[in-house]
């Protein structure tokens, strides 16, 4: 009977490429995951301007970009929005729009609008309600400046913060979105729904430093019961959280 | 009866630990162990310091300090077993054919009870001094929060937040004056966080039941890492944040920038 053995170098070889095979497809599936967690519906980049502005002696270019808070995908669809989260299983659940990944250049002066359609309550915790980090420490809600929201008259905030590593600016910026309530002047119901807002219009503005990666989520609990709050749309990628990068 | 049976009939338990040491294989294996265990003292003693984060309060002091210790303690553990893992991979079989198997070895209680007692006392040191060792640093630090500058703490997924209620000021940072005793009281809004500021050495759970009191003394002034040691949600590891033990005019200076007023 002829031997099957294997040479001690085909052993090695063979140890080799599977070893080099089983690694290749853990990266591949990792990178896959890793991909579509971090832009589920795209990349959303600011505008950049010819515009230059003085900032404590310090010249800056501008940029500017606009997001979109939806309190679910009919409300999207009626105000013209794109639905990139429309899955079926997830139409009623809240969302910022039209992307949850935020690319901004690197030092510069970021003009954000975030246009919020939603009602809300109460926040979980009151330091939410302060507006952080933008360069003069307000936002204007409809036109108006604030330094501040009440607590209990908040619907969502754009929380944007990092890793504190060496390698990047630290960058932190809260901004507390006023709630639209029935009787507003923001609330302009709709033909049928009824729930179609005009809401209110929040402009702020930040100062990025040098590349990095950062990371904002919402600190209204306005997920579903699970989590304290925090479950469906408050746990999962391309609602309310998402990745800025600064390029 | 088996050959190696065979030798050891008639002979006193001690004749027969003398002649298990004094085996070739042992003799190999228990040279590795004592290699092993000194490398392993080395680096507790000279390397394991400088790799820990730096020290800003007693508390870390003595983290680092039970740490040191318990890496001595175990090093001899550890030692032994990659010693006969060393002298496995140097002897081991090579080639397709398997060997027969060896002669049973007969049980030698003496060698057995050693290592049990050995590893017992060691276990028992580790234990006790862990615990007197932490349970002194947290009464030394409770002995000092009459005069604390309290720091209310809270957890909201994926931020940490300060509050100063004697100073009126509040903070995405955690901001420190050397020398001043503080107690953190540690709270979550919504899911279980644990509050980590790495270079003070303590820690503790935040939940949005009960309020946790933690007290420490910072006593060198530098940066502080603040991390969440409970997987909390989606952006847990992003929850992370700056602060820095600082002198008192510097804190001051902070405090009055943030709308704050010193104490």
């Amino acid at each position: 009977m002829a031997s099957t053995a294997m040479t001690p170098q085909k052993r090695m070889a063979s140890a080799l490429v599977g070893t080099l095979l089983g690694v290749a497809v853990v990266a591949a599936v990792g990178f896959t995951l890793h991909s579509y967690s971090a832009d589920p519906n795209g990349k959303l980049y600011a505008t950049k301007s010819s515009d230059t502005i003085a900032v404590n002696g310090k010249t800056y270019p501008k940029a500017s970009v606009t997001l979109n808070v939806y309190a679910d995908n009919g409300q999207e669809a009626d105000l013209g929005g794109k639905q990139l989260n429309g899955k079926t299983n997830k139409e009623d659940w809240v969302h910022y729009g039209p992307s949850t990944h935020v690319v901004l250049p690197a030092h510069t002066y970021i003009t954000m609008t975030i246009k919020s359609y939603d009602g809300g309550e109460k926040l979980n915790n009151a330091y939410f309600a302060r507006v952080v980090g933008t360069v003069d420490g307000t936002i204007t809600v409809d036109g108006q400046q604030m330094k501040e929201v009440p607590e209990d008259a908040v619907q969502h905030t754009f929380t944007l913060h990092g890793l504190p590593t060496t390698s990047q600016d630290p960058l932190f910026v809260n901004v507390p979105l006023l709630k639209v309530e029935e009787g507003d002047k923001g609330f302009l119901p709709t033909k049928d729904s009824g729930t179609n807002f005009k809401g209110h219009t929040i402009t702020f503005s930040f100062l990025t430093g040098s590349k990095g990666e950062y990371v904002w989520n919402c600190e209204y609990p306005c997920g579903d019961g699970s989590y304290a709050k925090f479950g469906n749309a408050m746990s999962a990628y391309g609602y309310m959280s998402g990745k800025v990068t600064v390029v | 009866m088996s050959e190696h049976q065979d030798q050891n009939i008639g002979l006193t338990p001690g004749d027969r630990f003398g002649r298990f040491v004094r085996r070739a294989d042992m003799r190999e294996t228990l040279a590795w162990a004592v290699f092993y265990t000194a490398v392993f003292v080395v680096l507790a003693l000279f390397f394991y310091p400088k790799w820990m984060p730096a020290i800003h309060s007693t508390n870390m002091k003595a983290i680092e300090r039970l740490m040191v210790i318990f890496t001595i303690i175990s090093a001899p553990v550890c030692g032994f077993v990659l010693s006969i893992a060393t002298y496995t991979f140097r002897h081991g079989t090579r080639g397709n054919t398997p060997p027969q198997d060896s002669a049973p070895m007969r049980t030698n209680r003496l060698g057995i009870a050693v290592f049990s007692a050995v590893a017992g006392v060691l276990c028992l040191i580790a234990v006790i001094y862990g615990i007197t060792a932490m349970n002194s640093e947290a009464l030394a630090a409770e002995g000092d929060a009459k005069n604390a500058l309290v720091v209310e703490v809270t957890g909201s997924q994926w931020v940490w937040s300060f509050n100063y209620p004697s100073l009126g000021v509040q903070s995405s940072e955690l901001n420190l004056p050397v020398g001043k005793p503080v107690k953190f009281i540690v709270k979550s809004v919504d899911v279980n966080h644990s509050f980590w500021p790495v270079q003070l050495g303590v820690k503790a759970d935040a939940n949005d039941v009960v309020a946790v009191e933690l007290n420490t003394t910072p006593n060198k002034i530098g940066h502080l890492d603040v991390k969440c040691a409970e997987l909390c949600g989606l952006y847990h590891a992003y929850m992370e944040t700056n602060g820095a033990v600082m002198s008192q005019s510097d804190f001051d200076n902070w405090v009055t920038a943030n709308g704050g007023h010193t104490a």
